[in-house]
């Protein structure tokens, strides 16, 4: 296999893989804020103000992820 | 002219929209792909010291929030219109958001490096999508030819802005830190070696079991004083890359679309874009207005 091949399935398998965990979390974190939204629906700006900022903990390990697939496609 | 359903507006729109993106796409196709790069590019320097064009588009930052709030307090007026209205309707909306999580004592402390973070990091995002920026450059001939070096670049897609803005953040919980618990009690939570000296003490002078099970709760309480210090370290380089890949990927997205499908596809995109601002710059000052407050708060020990 040519390096640039390798290149290139190293970014795929970079970004593919590293997305599947972040997925799954903010998906979780959707759930229960669904769910605590559904108990006590007046609480909604403190649930939803809290989602988002766990989803921003969470979306970041998918952005170390993509932060390797772009530099392995354009950098090395 | 027959009266058009909502569901029938909305039909015409989606087909004006695809009429549109054929459009685009047969005619102002672009002739390759465009040239990305990850480092900022130098416009000109300035006794041997670089400056980038992401450097440019900070300072327009700058000048853009500073001509709006010096707009805004001109003529202040005691019940406030037009732009001073808009302003104060903004300054009160973070001063609460800050009360909320730090209480009112903190909060008014807290208030201007919060705010300012969070002003400056979603000004330069949503200033990085006017029109021009990295697409009005000049033409330099680099290895591959012919690249166009853009003169404004957002400024959120230099690394070094994220890397300065999570330094900041850094410094100013650990000053706090130090500031409310004084520095020796602060950095002994790093450096938890007292449990584990009292119970070495308790073995020394003959009290062999309690000296064991407090030994071995001591190493552990070492150990997670240990990693809440590789923690704090840590912070800087989460913030930095978070900020860094979703401003770069939303700009590579930006590109990638309007070189798929040229001339409307990115609409959506930079709806996308604008959102995306918003948020990370909600989450950038709110992680740090977290932080702050666990480091100022007094947890009792167990």
């Amino acid at each position: 296999m040519t390096e640039e091949a390798m290149k290139m399935l190293a970014a795929g398998l970079a970004i593919g893989l590293g997305a599947i965990g972040p997925g799954i979390g903010v998906g979780i974190l959707g759930r229960g804020a669904m769910e605590a939204l559904g108990r006590n629906p007046e609480a909604r700006g403190a649930i939803m103000t809290n989602m988002i900022l766990a989803i921003a903990f969470a979306e970041a390990i998918a952005i170390y992820a993509l932060i390797v697939a772009i530099i392995l496609v354009f950098v090395a | 002219m027959p009266r058009i359903g909502c569901l029938g507006k909305i039909v015409i729109a989606a087909l004006v929209f695809m009429v549109l993106m054929i459009i685009g796409a047969v005619f102002f196709r672009l002739p390759e792909m465009p040239h990305v790069e990850l480092a900022a590019e130098e416009v000109f320097s300035v006794a041997g010291f670089a400056i980038t064009n992401t450097m440019l588009a900070a300072w327009l930052t700058i000048l853009v929030l500073g001509g709006v709030c010096y707009a805004a307090t001109r003529r202040m007026k005691l019940v406030p219109t037009g732009l001073q209205n808009a302003v104060e309707a903004a300054v009160e909306t973070m001063l609460n958001f800050v009360e909320d999580v730090a209480g009112k004592e903190y909060g008014r402390r807290f208030f201007p490096i919060i705010a300012t973070i969070f002003l400056f990091v979603v000004a330069n995002a949503w200033l990085g999508l006017v029109p021009g920026f990295s697409t009005i450059g000049v033409i330099r001939t680099g290895e591959e030819g012919e690249v166009l070096l853009p003169l404004m670049r957002g400024a959120n897609t230099d690394i070094n802005l994220p890397l300065a803005l999570a330094l900041v953040s850094c410094v100013f919980v650990e000053y706090w830190g130090i500031k409310v618990h004084g520095f020796f009690r602060y950095v002994r939570k790093f450096f938890n070696v007292s449990p584990l000296l009292r119970g070495t003490g308790q073995v020394l002078r003959g009290k062999i079991r309690s000296g064991v099970s407090a030994i071995s709760t001591g190493i552990i309480d070492a150990f997670a004083g240990f990693i809440e210090a590789i923690t704090e370290i840590a912070r800087i380089m989460s913030f930095t890359f978070r900020l860094f890949g979703n401003m770069t990927a939303g700009e590579l997205l930006l590109f990638v679309m309007v070189f798929l499908i040229p001339w409307v596809a990115a609409i959506p995109f930079y709806g996308l874009e604008l959102f995306i601002g918003f948020v990370q710059a909600l989450i950038f000052a709110g992680l740090t207005l977290v932080f702050v407050v666990i480091a100022v708060s007094t947890r009792e020990e167990h």
